[in-house]
């Protein structure tokens, strides 16, 4: 009996211990864990100062992702109405968010730094087109709380 | 032969062949821009520069032949510090775009700087700016930036095609690539340009910005627009086709195309493309229109009995379709009532039929009322191919019209259609007098007068007798050619060979699947509807209306029949006697064989899906037999069967039996007009979007000097031809190769104008026709 005591009393002890002791564990969502600055979330599409898009829908990010989540179609803008720097630009650009393995190789190849990889990682949707993310969606990446 | 080494490995080879094409045959790989086989040397990019041993510098791979004991070094250091020069020469001025250039990913630039070119480039200075995205023409643009000088372009239209429309413009760095005075390039194998780039210079319209070689795929098939059957690439994204790209074989094609064929590819997208079916002037589901043919048929079958449905095969199936319907008709239709639809009357046996070797081999070559720069532009350039390597060679033009022209020329025997196989056969007549065959031949057409003097008729038959290697195009206008032809072959000593230059694109393809090619065929199968002995008429991409020349015949076949089912890609001028219009899937969208005008077998791909309701020859005939309860089983017929290798066996040619020649009906009166109708590949099947403003509404043509008397400009204009029929307007141009009093129209045209120019009297202009 003796012998049980004590066991319940080392047992109880370490949870004592614990109690008192800093948590690894935060209270999502009221508050968020910081991560490193390079973290590597959902994309996001850049425009210059202009207001003009970078991208100009060259495809690398495509070519190089190893998920094939990316795919972009490229037109000619009209004379005039410039939507990306140059003449050319991306009509579709889409992340399967379900594909990404978020390696960040899209990023790497972009020759424009259009594509950028935001820290934003609360992805969740409840149906799976939902997280495809498409063109107009990337241009205005969310913020993280 | 020669001996040399090239990097430790001996090679032999013919004499004259260049240091990169020796290099090429072990396999070595020396980077080359302006260097094309085709085209011959050079020596402008300056990239093949390789090391031959006792030479004091290196020289260009592409402009040096080979000599006996050479020994070439295609590696080390002198020739990488010299590629790297280059092309750090060559890139000062590349405005490095990359990212939104279409080239990108597949640009020789890209690939040579990768493997052998500097890191980076050490000019800081400002970079010369010119015409980016200029146009070539509606289908071509140019981006002078990009442009390496490697004259591919320039030399490919100018010495190869003959119709220098670029050309190369002001001085040193400055110097670009240009249209003659900046005027759009008219001639139709532009296109090719593209293919040659070797950077991105030349660029498609259509195909602007569409796709990377990373997220298209390539589909190797063939043109379908003419019997040539041009061996190309679709290159298909998402399911659509977006691009057309020669697809070279060696030794034996350069992968050229023509314009209408590289960029005539939109039909399966046109907005007029057939979507839906169709029944009694409504749209309804595919498998009641299904349904209800089935139900015409069954009906059909149970009053009249056996025989009487007849189809009609025509439009861009495959053999194996062709095949499929054949035995539809016979085994579920019970009919053996199948014909394809022919706009000539012509037929060539397979045994006389030549290969595009024979045009390779040619010394002498006859064109039978086909130009063929306008009904198969491809061959052309291979007689070009022929001109240039042979410069003697004999070019002839035998028809209503002139058939040679600047590009190939030659001597013109201006004939009437009906009158070319007696003007053989009195050619062969008048040097060969004693020849029993040759008697036979002229035996009925004795004292027919041609309107050619004897001095001409005995040059002609001379030159046909002398020819070592004789090639003829022929177009099936005048179907006792067929037999002068086969005499021909017999009298003389040397290769003779046809090539028929008529349609439907995969005829013989439909004759291999046991589908009777003669005109006859359909000509009777017509008459039967008409009479009432064939009760239901089954037209399976034929256009009876466009495409059969007796008009009246169809158009009464058409009223005729209780029912009429056609299966179309685009709307037929049939329509107004159609009961049921199928949408059918096409090329592109099927896979299987086709046999061209050489009767050489080739696969097309299927690469994209059929759009709408639209579905394959196989699923009609399969749905079909069900309908009928009918267990629908494949047999093991085969189009390769009959075949060696990808060519049709010949047969042994045999001369035929009953060798007499009809005598043409007489002559109309001077001052009349006449009609003649030639092939012409923009006109021809399927339309096109992207080629619309290529297309000219003034199809018709007349002489020059008819047109100066109507008041025509060169662009063209409205003129009034009256007919026996009455009055109808026609839109011509002016065309130095037609003759006076005579008007030209495309065969098979899509404007509805051109159907309707029976007994022409006589042409005038709109505002002199008298007021009825």
């Amino acid at each position: 009996m003796f012998e049980g005591i004590k066991a319940m009393a080392q047992g109880l002890g370490s949870t004592f211990k614990a109690l008192g002791a800093p948590r690894d564990t935060i209270e999502y969502p009221e508050k968020r864990r910081e991560y490193s600055p390079r973290f590597r979330g959902k994309h996001m599409l850049a425009k210059d100062a202009d207001g003009h898009e970078l991208c100009v829908g060259c495809g690398l990010c495509e070519a190089v992702c190893p998920a094939h989540a990316i795919r972009v179609v490229a037109a000619e803008a009209e004379e005039g109405k410039a939507v990306s720097w140059t003449n050319r630009y991306a009509v579709d650009y889409e992340v399967d968010l379900i594909r990404c393995i978020f390696c960040g190789m899209c990023e790497e190849a972009c020759p424009t730094n259009a594509v950028r990889l935001t820290p934003f990682n609360e992805l969740a949707a409840s149906d799976r087109l939902d997280m495809i993310a498409d063109k107009e969606e990337l241009l205005h990446p969310p913020v993280r709380k | 032969m020669i001996r040399l080494t090239i990097d430790g490995q001996e090679v032999t080879v013919p004499e004259g062949t260049m240091i990169v094409d020796a290099a090429a045959r072990l396999g070595i790989d020396v980077p080359v821009y302006c260097y094309h086989q085709a085209l011959g040397p050079l020596g402008a990019c300056r990239m093949c520069l390789v090391q031959v041993e006792k030479m004091p510098k290196l020289v260009t791979g592409c402009t040096t032949a080979v000599t006996e004991g050479m020994v070439v070094h295609t590696q080390g250091e002198a020739v990488e510090k010299g590629r790297k020069g280059v092309l750090e020469f060559l890139l000062i001025n590349h405005p490095l775009d990359c990212p939104v250039c279409d080239k990108g990913g597949e640009c020789y630039l890209q690939d040579y700087t990768f493997e052998y070119g500097p890191g980076r480039g050490r000019f800081q200075e400002p970079k010369i700016q010119k015409v980016k995205n200029g146009p070539i023409n509606d289908l071509v643009l140019i981006d002078q930036e990009r442009c390496v000088l490697c004259q591919r372009c320039v030399r490919f239209m100018g010495e190869y095609v003959g119709e220098p429309h670029l050309l190369l413009e002001g001085r040193g760095v400055e110097t670009v690539v240009t249209t003659v005075e900046h005027q759009p390039a008219t001639s139709q194998f532009t296109g090719n340009v593209i293919d040659l780039c070797p950077v991105g210079a030349l660029l498609s319209a259509p195909y602007y910005h569409k796709g990377r070689p990373w997220n298209i795929e390539r589909h190797s098939t063939i043109c379908p627009h003419c019997p040539v059957g041009c061996s190309s690439l679709a290159t298909t994204r998402e399911s659509h086709i977006i691009r057309m790209e020669g697809r070279p074989v060696p030794d034996r094609d350069w992968g050229w195309l023509c314009d209408r064929g590289r960029f005539g590819y939109d039909f399966g997208y046109h907005p007029e493309r057939i979507t839906d079916s169709w029944v009694q002037q409504k749209t309804t589901s595919a498998a009641q229109a299904t349904r209800d043919v089935a139900e015409w048929m069954q009906r059909t079958l149970t009053q009249y009995g056996s025989g009487s449905i007849g189809f009609v095969l025509g439009g861009h199936f495959t053999a194996e379709e062709a095949h499929l319907l054949r035995r539809f008709a016979h085994d579920v239709a019970h009919t053996d009532h199948i014909a394809m639809v022919r706009d000539v009357k012509g037929y060539l046996p397979l045994s006389l039929n030549g290969t595009f070797e024979d045009v390779a081999q040619a010394d002498a070559v006859i064109f039978v009322g086909v130009d063929p720069y306008e009904a198969v532009p491809v061959v052309h350039l291979k007689l070009r191919d022929r001109l240039h390597h042979f410069p003697q060679l004999q070019v002839m033009g035998v028809g209503p019209r002139r058939l040679t022209r600047e590009t190939m020329p030659g001597q013109d025997y201006l004939i009437d259609a009906e009158d070319e196989a007696i003007f053989f056969a009195k050619a062969l007549a008048s040097r060969l007098p004693n020849d029993s065959r040759v008697q036979a031949l002229i035996a009925s057409i004795q004292d027919y007068s041609l309107p050619v003097s004897d001095a001409d008729l005995e040059v002609f038959g001379q030159k046909l007798l002398d020819a070592q290697h004789l090639t003829l195009l022929w177009d099936g206008e005048n179907s006792d050619m067929a037999t002068v032809l086969s005499v021909l072959a017999d009298v003389r000593e040397n290769p003779t060979a046809v090539l028929p230059t008529f349609g439907p694109v995969n005829w013989r393809g439909y004759e291999q699947a046991g589908i009777d090619p003669q005109y006859a065929a359909v000509e009777d199968l017509l008459t039967k509807v008409r009479n009432g002995d064939i009760h239901m008429l089954v037209l399976w991409g034929a256009d009876l209306l466009r495409e059969f020349p007796d008009r009246k015949l169809a158009q009464q076949a058409l009223e005729k029949a209780d029912y009429v089912v056609s299966a179309q890609v685009v709307p037929p001028l049939d329509m107004p006697y159609i009961d049921a219009l199928l949408p059918v899937a096409t090329w592109g969208e099927v896979e299987g064989t086709y046999v061209n005008m050489e009767g050489r077998l080739s696969i097309g791909a299927a690469g994209v899906q059929p759009p709408g309701q639209a579905r394959p020859t196989r699923s009609y005939v399969v749905n079909w037999a069900r309908l009928f309860r009918q267990e629908w089983q494949d047999d093991a017929w085969d189009v390769f069967d009959n075949a060696e290798g990808d060519v049709l066996i010949r047969a042994d040619a045999a001369v035929a039996s009953e060798i007499t020649l009809t005598r043409p009906a007489t002559k109309p009166a001077d001052g009349v007009w006449t009609v003649i109708q030639g092939a012409w590949v923009v006109e021809n099947g399927l339309p096109s979007e992207i080629l619309e403003p290529r297309e000219t509404e003034f199809v018709g043509r007349i002489s020059p000097d008819d047109a100066a008397r109507l008041q025509i400009g060169a662009e063209g204009g409205y003129v009034q031809a009256q007919t026996s029929e009455g009055s109808v307007l026609i839109a011509v141009r002016p065309d130095p190769a037609i003759m006076e009093h005579t008007l030209w129209i495309p065969r098979g045209s899509r404007h509805d104008w051109a159907q309707h120019l029976e007994g022409v009297l006589t042409l005038m202009r709109p505002e002199e026709v008298p007021s009825v």
